[in-house]
């Protein structure tokens, strides 16, 4: 079920989200943790570093107030913003150009650069 | 910075502007100014730094997970050091119960690997899942089983940490009291040695409710000479019908026996996951700021009953006398609170620290402490400017 969006508390800050974090574990700096990005939010910064979140929601699982730090609401205003990385723009230049996100492919080969958003 | 940077491997130092906006505060919430973040992975690297912060006069603010309450983690135009890559656990040695681990380890990491061989570290802070070693030496953490276990001090047999002259010192016994509860004033905490104790073979709770806080305080008074007690929390009538309970003075005990009403495992867990949601709750229930008064026993009736009088909702240690009355933002009972305190010859913080948030109410026995610690361990004032005092 997902989760309403419209129903998100606000962030406290308490920092007892970061260690379940994926993303936190491998960069292990703040700005990459969820209560980092939430300040980012906050901030009114509209950073890449938004798109380093795996969507996975282990933060919202743990939260103390429920908050979801967002990666679609951050995301979403980085989009209305035109700010995208690259790899993003050149999966959506491909597919509008090649009807795939991988490009120019000849019949059977493999793509050897692999996107997500 | 430049000269900051060349000291490091790329990617242990940041300067951009997201990173700053990270760090520029704890949980506190108490807004700082950050120049810059240092992620050491080494003890030479913190020596290094501490070296540089002595030529180039910056300050260094330590730092663990970030979740302590009163700003001692707040840069104020400093650089931070994170210890995030300090993760190091030592081996454990069953036989003497004793553990060597970084900084930077959080507390819930350590318990998962210390359980197969059935130890644990019994200093338990509500921040558990996050807070690192480190931040809880630095705070002299206390937490929910304080009446059994006592407070970080009590368990820390060793502690390494680079001074304010970027010198290793290695710090045992009395010694090391210079650096419990001093949040980083005296430099950075890099490792500490442990001491662990034995699981408990059974666990058990009661939830006790009272009308009135005599009864309750006396009850209390007998619950404190049973020696298989292991935590004694309250929650005043406001605080207790947040988290479902009957609106009553409550107490939650625990035994390490099987003494207690409650035995069925799930059923404990879920009332410790309403005790533990407290806090959280009182933020989304208007009442964010948390303080840590530790009153004397004599003096918890007459306080217990102004703060419950007064609508201000209150949990805490009820067994150490530490208790966490929530206010509104810029609630002006909080300066009668501390009046009270000290009226009380109570603590006005008895675990959270003193950090920003507390330093003009520093005692003029603690300014001295700290002065003779600074000129012991950091006599350029490198470290956590401004904080405690």
């Amino acid at each position: 079920m997902l989760i309403d969006l419209s129903e998100n508390p606000a962030c406290i800050e308490c920092g007892l989200c970061r260690e379940v974090c994926p993303v936190f574990q491998i960069q292990r700096q703040e700005e990459y943790g969820p209560r980092g990005r939430a300040m980012l939010g906050t901030a009114g910064s509209q950073t890449l570093i938004f798109y380093h979140c795996t969507l996975c929601r282990a933060c919202r699982v743990v939260c103390p107030v429920g908050h979801d730090p967002g990666g679609e609401i951050l995301r979403t205003g980085l989009i209305s913003a035109g700010i995208e990385t690259e790899a993003n723009q050149m999966m959506i230049a491909n597919i509008r150009q090649y009807g795939n996100p991988f490009g120019p492919l000849a019949e059977g080969e493999l793509p050897k650069t692999l996107t997500c958003c | 910075m430049e000269s900051l940077e060349s000291l490091f491997q790329p990617g242990q130092v940041s300067t951009r502007a997201e990173t700053k906006v990270a760090y520029s505060r704890d949980a506190s919430r108490i807004q700082g100014s950050c120049h810059g973040v240092v992620w050491p992975e080494t003890v030479p690297d913190v020596v290094h730094l501490a070296q540089w912060a002595a030529e180039t006069r910056m300050d260094l603010v330590p730092r663990g997970a970030g979740t302590g309450l009163c700003g001692g983690a707040t840069p104020q135009n400093s650089i931070v050091i994170d210890s995030s890559r300090l993760r190091q656990i030592g081996a454990c040695d069953i036989q003497s119960k004793l553990v060597v681990v970084d900084a930077g380890v959080p507390l819930d990491q350590l318990s998962r690997t210390l359980r197969p061989d059935g130890l644990f570290f019994p200093v338990i802070p509500g921040s558990h899942r996050s807070a690192t070693i480190g931040g809880m030496i630095a705070t002299n953490a206390a937490g929910l089983h304080a009446i059994r276990y006592g407070r970080m001090s009590d368990w820390v047999e060793e502690v390494v940490v680079v001074d304010g002259e970027g010198k290793v010192q290695r710090l045992s016994g009395g010694d090391r009291k210079a650096f419990a509860g001093r949040e980083g004033i005296t430099g950075m905490i890099i490792q500490a040695t442990l001491r662990l104790t034995e699981v408990p073979k059974s666990r058990s709770l009661t939830l006790f409710s009272f009308a009135h806080l005599a009864e309750m305080l006396k009850q209390v008074k007998e619950l404190k000479t049973n020696s298989a007690l292991s935590a004694l929390e309250y929650l005043n009538p406001h605080a207790a019908a947040l988290v479902g309970w009957t609106a009553k003075h409550s107490v939650l005990a625990e035994y390490h026996s099987d003494e207690g009403e409650i035995r069925d495992p799930a059923e404990m867990a879920n009332l410790w996951g309403a005790r533990e949601s407290l806090s959280a709750r009182l933020t989304q229930a208007g009442f964010p700021i948390s303080e840590d008064p530790q009153f004397p026993p004599e003096a918890l009736e007459d306080n217990l009953d102004w703060l419950t009088v007064q609508n201000i909702p209150v949990f805490g240690h009820l067994g150490v006398g530490i208790l966490h009355p929530r206010f509104l933002l810029e609630d002006a009972r909080i300066t009668e609170l501390y009046r009270r305190v000290s009226a009380s010859g109570g603590q006005i913080s008895g675990e959270h620290g003193m950090g920003l948030k507390k330093r003009q109410w520093a005692s003029e026995a603690l300014k001295a402490e700290v002065l003779a610690l600074k000129r012991q361990f950091d006599p350029r004032h490198i470290f956590n400017r401004g904080k405690l005092c």
